[in-house]
């Protein structure tokens, strides 16, 4: 443990801070904004625009703190905003949301962004290599000592996920943490068969840390 | 409401007798301990129609230790499943469950919450399709000739059989070709009763083993050909 705490702190003196991240990320971003505008998925194809605003028009969300939808099993987004509307899984801004999709709309918003396109990365955020590769190690073989599972065991080799567990590939390394610590918590306890509970139990905030840059970084299939 | 209430009383006693039952499992060096106890859950499994394609399925969940062909690890964290006698699989499970056995670290995937019964079946189901043959984790290898004489003498061919392919109408593990660093955890934890759910002829087998008889026996055992193969 002592071993991945020195990894974190000589990665974080590497680190450049975000505003200059950004400020030299901007005029590129500025570029692949306007490529992007023809290939963008129209609006009207989206069931209930409702969820756009802050997950974007093809799930894919820019913002950290938000997930990205897209690729996610439709059974699995189903179960979420219906755990959502039931306040199974509380959250004060998706409850009141979830709250304003018409039951109709589910299935088709579930279909819509499970047959989305799922990015990697967070854009503006640079991942910490030597972090995400310590996260690697224990995304693809669990952590011994504390007998955390292998993430690849249940949500795939290459994070792709399934029904019952979520795509991971490519998701924000901020919102997996908050979902990690959330489970640990016991601030999120929707998963049916509490084994996500369990494991982020098991789990130190570094070791979090690194397998949510991992995860971030993961192309998927 | 009365006849409510009689009722709710007449229920009372039973359901202290049950949550006394729960919350002290009989595990071994407990007055009344049997190992091979039939628990009713064990039983309820037994009665199932299994089925391995949803077995595999439900497998899905152990493999984030047991890994995607069951073969567990060699370092011997966790043990290798295939090749286990199904029955073997099936108690070890429902004696978890039952607190006979006691795995901490396993505890949670295999909590009612986590798999049903019907599932524990199709595992077992799913396992004992599985025909990998890996290179599992060995010992040293200089002290196998002891092993192999504390086997016979030590009277554990009998029960596990001359080439430790065990006895699943016995429900007596396979060891063969098992990861060398789980069957010696394994087997300190059995000689210290730690494991809980042994049979107790184990305790008196191991006990008076040194150090280095363990390692040779476990080392013995890691080497025979996997069940499957010796046949």
């Amino acid at each position: 443990m002592t071993q991945y705490g020195r990894t974190v702190a000589e990665s974080m003196q590497h680190r450049r801070p975000d505003h200059q991240i950004m400020s030299r990320l901007l005029p590129l971003l500025a570029l692949v904004a306007t490529l992007s505008v023809p290939l963008a998925v129209k609006a009207e194809e989206v069931p209930n625009t409702l969820c756009t605003g802050c997950h974007n028009e093809d799930g894919n969300s820019t913002a950290p703190e938000f997930p990205k939808l897209a690729g996610l099993d439709s059974a699995y987004i189903t179960k979420q905003i219906t755990d959502f509307k039931k306040y199974k899984r509380v959250s004060e801004i998706m409850g009141p949301m979830a709250a304003q999709i018409p039951d109709a709309d589910v299935p088709k918003l579930a279909a819509y962004f499970s047959k989305q396109k799922r990015t990697t990365g967070t854009v503006g955020v640079v991942t910490d290599a030597r972090l995400a590769s310590l996260g690697q190690q224990i995304y693809d073989d669990g952590i011994v000592n504390s007998a955390v599972p292998a993430c690849a065991g249940c949500h795939g080799e290459k994070g792709e996920g399934t029904d019952l567990f979520p795509r991971l590939a490519g998701q924000h390394t901020v919102y997996i943490l908050t979902q990690l610590n959330n489970f640990k918590n016991i601030v999120r306890n929707n998963d049916a068969k509490k084994v996500m509970r369990a494991i982020a139990s098991r789990m130190t905030d570094q070791e979090m840390k690194a397998a949510a840059e991992y995860i971030t970084s993961i192309k998927g299939e | 409401m009365r006849a409510l209430l009689i009722f709710a009383l007449a229920l009372l006693p039973t359901y202290q007798v049950v949550a006394a039952d729960a919350a002290a499992p009989v595990t071994i060096g407990t007055k009344g301990y049997v190992w091979n106890k039939l628990t009713p859950e064990r039983a309820e499994v037994l009665r199932k129609t299994a089925d391995a394609a949803r077995g595999q399925e439900a497998f899905r969940g152990c493999r984030g230790c047991h890994k995607q062909d069951a073969f567990g690890r060699v370092d011997g964290t966790y043990p290798r499943l295939t090749g286990q006698h199904a029955s073997v699989i099936v108690k070890q499970l429902t004696d978890i469950r039952a607190g006979l056995r006691l795995n901490p670290k396993m505890e949670p995937f295999i909590s009612t919450d986590a798999v049903s019964v019907d599932e524990i079946a199709d595992i077992a189901a799913y396992l004992s399709t599985l025909t990998t043959i890996k290179e599992n984790g060995k010992g040293p290898g200089d002290q196998v000739r002891v092993g192999e004489t504390l086997y016979t003498q030590k009277g554990c061919i009998k029960c596990h059989g001359s080439r430790g392919e065990g006895n699943g109408d016995k429900l007596y593990p396979a060891l063969a070709a098992q990861h060398y660093s789980y069957l010696l955890r394994e087997m300190e934890m059995i000689r210290t009763m730690a494991r809980g759910n042994s049979h107790p002829d184990m305790v008196v087998a191991l006990r008076d083993l040194s150090p280095a008889e363990m390692e040779a026996l476990a080392d013995y055992l890691a080497r025979l050909p996997d069940r499957r193969q010796a046949k």
